[in-house]
């Protein structure tokens, strides 16, 4: 088996994990799914924590 | 009668070998139209969406469900290429699951075909810039010159100049910073298949001192990982970059790089 970091280690913050698998990954919409169609809401939680952030504009214009 | 709701960890293709690792942690590898979908049986005391939105208040919830979800999926990712799904993803029925699989086969194939034999790495850098302004005079012409004439005014005079020099600072340290991060960015994606520039998380998110100015997820060929780790280890020695933190964590499971998006049909 292949050495996983993330599997292995507690030194991964909960911040990159959050970052992670709150922002990311096959995200859902439609009638089919009972939670992830809201996600906004469902993470109202942790909204004030991962939402408020700016977006480096100048580099995403940069990167195409 | 209870009703159980299915979270959803990930999906993979290739035939698992994980069946008593899965067993022994409650999970279950389900196959629907060839591809395995990793789950796990959930209560709706727990994962409802109402009992989700309050436990997902809770932090310490929050963090050990979190933990779990990339921890399963990072466990599968040791074995085989994954398709992560968000955190939180539950379907109401195995009826549900399958119909959502077969609606988006082609492209959940299409995304394994992208990022099969590759790798996701996080590099977040941070700017400390106390530390920054310290060296400004040695990084910045206009604040050097503008210090020269400073030390040749009378005290009135310097006086002023200093507060013009202060903004000065402030928008040469932004400058600064911008082009840092760029160049890091710059030098990263050309030894990267495809990247993600991440939102920038503040202060109360990071807990931190420095100032994030870079948070970015790159899909690295495998063969070409340690030439990728080498060079940001290479970059964050630069003479200029003692003001910067650069965080390089992975391998993560591709969340960065999957989209799905379009039904079958």
């Amino acid at each position: 088996m292949n050495e996983n970091v993330i599997d292995r280690s507690r030194d991964i913050t909960i911040l990159e994990v959050l970052d992670r698998v709150l922002n990311k990954g096959v995200i859902l919409t439609g009638d089919i799914v009972i939670s992830v169609a809201d996600v906004d809401l469902i993470y109202l939680g942790v909204k004030l924590m991962l939402s408020s952030v700016e977006t480096m504009e100048k580099l995403k214009a940069g990167k195409h | 009668m209870i009703n159980e709701l299915i979270y959803v960890y990930c999906i993979s293709v290739d035939p698992q070998e994980l069946i008593n690792e899965l067993r022994s942690r409650g999970l279950k590898s389900i196959c629907i139209d060839g591809f395995n979908v990793i789950i796990k049986n959930v209560q709706e005391k727990e994962f409802s969406e109402e009992n989700l939105k309050q436990n997902i208040a809770d932090l310490h919830w929050l963090e050990a469900n979190a933990r779990e979800h990339i921890n399963v999926i990072g466990m599968i990712m040791g074995y085989t290429s994954v398709i992560p799904f968000k955190f939180g993803t539950i379907f109401n029925s195995r009826e549900s699951l399958e119909k959502f699989i077969i609606a988006y086969s082609a492209s959940l194939l299409r995304n394994f075909d992208f990022i099969r034999g590759k790798e996701e790495w996080s590099v977040k850098i941070y700017c400390n810039r106390k530390t920054l302004s310290k060296h400004i005079d040695e990084l910045s012409e206009p604040a050097a010159a503008l210090e020269k004439q400073i030390m040749a005014s009378s005290p009135g005079k310097a006086f002023l100049l200093q507060r013009k020099k202060a903004d000065l600072i402030q928008d040469e340290m932004d400058r600064i910073c911008k082009e840092c991060g760029q160049s890091y960015f710059n030098e990263l994606s050309i030894q990267s298949e495809a990247n993600s520039l991440n939102n920038l998380l503040p202060k109360e998110v990071t807990g931190r001192e420095d100032t994030m100015i870079l948070n970015a997820a790159f899909l690295v060929t495998k063969d070409k990982v340690t030439e990728f780790k080498g060079s940001v280890t290479k970059s964050a020695s630069r003479e200029v970059d003692s003001s910067f933190n650069v965080e390089l964590t992975g391998p993560w499971p591709p969340f960065s790089f999957i989209s799905i998006n379009e039904k079958t049909q």
